[in-house]
């Protein structure tokens, strides 16, 4: 039998029309779900953001013996620029160290007056590609010969902690949801499709196959997926720039990027997951009456 | 076309609805079903659906036996059974037209074929001036015109009425029956389950009287009344 699409669709479409109260049901919680589920999606976004912000802060500083000659310093530097966590090196020569300790203590100029300039040792700043990776660096360090290492371990190892547990628990909150989201529309759409068992047995009776019923609900499911998480999606997204664009302006010193969130993505994922629970939250609530 | 080999179906527990029942309609015949309210005509209809299963025994349509159907089969298996269901069973959100096209869109045909054919078909039940309503909107013997529409539509090789004729005034029904007449002389195997005693007396087909579930009587031109 050929698949007649202009039926299906003329069925979809008059069905929705006729039972438009369960329709919006059906749309509302798909749209409140996927509004939610866009929300958190976000908001782990930009706090796994944040987190590498705040961990490319982390520095290990590695001081170099007094009077280093000028080539083991460039060895050195080239030696660490090799390593895999490391994401930037900035080589501070003596005098450098020097004028950024004046700078520090200006208001009290008695502290550093008469400094000889070889006192602070020349070294590197090494900022690190992900904050986790510091024992490794200072390892890599030590073997190379570096003694006098400098970085705040505790800070460091803390911060991985949490990043550890926050971006866990939004997966699991995630996750979660997910499985709320999957139940509560596909109650929904059982509803609506409980309410209509008699037409379905009806059209069994006459002759109908069991995919020639399930098809317009099948369709009805996916245009009420498309259409509840379309308008989500899209609410997500436009309220994520206006936040972005809000914490910018009001909060600056908080590194929040509208780089953190891929909207494309976002919106391409949210909206796929509204369909595929309509599609599928139909075609299984549309199978059990179907044992006629 | 249609034979019941030793059937019985029980309801539930101890709701005997037919009992051991064994009866043959050859192709092409006219036989009218009739009994008491709760004699089990209905249940037969269902059984011959393949709507119900059977308690015990064996059913064969069309050489075919009916508990050997799976289930994606049993739609083709209903599709060369037109049924008057004595509840109507029309859908609520179709129109007259549209109901009796769905018949038609079931088996896969060309919207130009359902266009001419069921205003033909609605006319012939005279209809044709109520096909855009909806059963809500059409009195109890207009609905059952329009199932007696549905079940002719695809033309099949057994149509099954179930009290067609219970909503009508006499002259519809008469007019339902000699429709049904014309359709058994193109060859079609009729059955029709009915308490319209003077039809029944007025055709002198077969009659097969049924009396709490078995059958007590079956007569090959017989009255409604004979005995029973
Ligand atoms: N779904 C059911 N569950 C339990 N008992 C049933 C069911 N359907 C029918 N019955 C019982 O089976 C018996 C036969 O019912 P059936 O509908 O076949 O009678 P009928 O001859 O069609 O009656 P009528 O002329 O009133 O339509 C009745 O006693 C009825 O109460
Ligand atoms: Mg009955």
């Amino acid at each position: 039998m050929r698949f007649n699409l202009g039926f299906f669709l003329r069925e979809a479409a008059k069905n929705m029309r006729l039972n438009a109260l369960m329709s919006i049901t059906a749309v509302t919680t798909t749209a409140v779900c996927v509004l939610i589920l866009g929300v958190g999606l976000l908001f782990s976004a930009h706090v796994e953001s944040l987190i590498r912000q705040v961990g490319k802060d982390v520095a290990i500083t590695a001081f170099f013996p007094e009077n280093a000659p000028r080539e083991q310093v460039d060895e050195a530097r080239a030696k660490v620029e090799g390593y895999p966590e490391v994401a930037e090196v900035t080589y501070i020569s003596e005098a450098e160290a020097l004028n950024r300790f004046k700078e520090t203590f200006s208001e009290q100029p008695n502290i550093y007056e008469g400094m000889d300039p070889g006192v602070l040792p020349a070294s590197l700043e090494i900022r690190l590609a992900e904050p986790g990776a510091s024992d490794t660096v200072a390892e890599r360090l030590r073997s190379d010969g570096f003694e006098g290492l400098n970085y705040p371990q505790q800070a460091i190892n803390r911060l991985d902690q949490v990043t550890g547990y926050v971006v866990w628990g939004l997966r699991a909150a995630t996750v979660l949801f997910l499985v709320a989201s999957v139940l509560l529309i596909s109650n929904a759409i059982r509803i609506s499709i409980f309410a209509r068992r008699k037409e379905i047995e009806v059209m069994k009776l006459v002759g109908a196959s069991d995919s020639f019923v399930r098809t317009p609900f099948v369709l009805e499911g996916l245009v009420q997926g498309l259409v509840g998480a379309t308008l989500a999606a899209l609410l997500v997204v436009w309220g994520n720039a206006i936040f972005v664009e809000w914490v910018q302006n009001q909060i600056p010193f908080i590194p929040i990027s509208s780089a953190a969130v891929n909207t494309l993505f976002v919106l391409v994922l949210l909206i796929a997951v509204g369909v595929l629970i309509g599609v599928l939250g139909s075609f299984l609530s549309v199978r059990r009456f179907l044992r006629v | 076309m249609i034979n019941f080999d030793n059937v019985s179906k029980v309801y539930g527990n101890d709701s005997i609805a037919l009992d051991h029942v064994d009866l043959t309609i050859d192709p092409g015949e006219f036989v009218f079903l009739v009994g008491a309210s709760g004699s089990g005509k209905s249940t037969m209809v269902r059984l011959i659906l393949k709507e119900l299963e059977p308690s015990s025994g064996t059913i064969t349509v069309n050489g075919v036996r009916l508990s050997s159907i799976p289930h994606r089969a049993v739609p083709r298996h209903r599709r060369a059974i037109g049924c008057v269901f004595q509840d109507f069973k029309l859908l609520p959100n179709k129109t007259a037209a549209e109901n009796v096209a769905y018949a038609m869109e079931v088996t896969g045909q060309k919207r130009r074929a359902i266009r001419v054919k069921v205003p033909q078909i609605l006319d012939l039940v005279g209809l044709g001036e109520q096909a855009d309503k909806y059963p809500g909107q059409l009195s109890g013997g207009e609905q059952q015109r329009v199932s007696i529409a549905r079940a002719f539509v695809g033309q099949p090789p057994i149509l099954i009425a179930d009290e067609p004729t219970g909503n009508l005034d006499p002259d519809t029904s008469v007019g339902i029956m000699q429709l049904l007449h014309r359709i058994n002389r193109i060859g079609t195997t009729v059955l029709v389950a009915t308490h319209d005693r003077e039809m029944v007396d007025v055709m002198r087909k077969r009659v097969v009287a049924l009396k709490d579930g078995r059958v007590v009587r079956d007569m090959v031109r017989g009255g409604y009344a004979n005995e029973v």
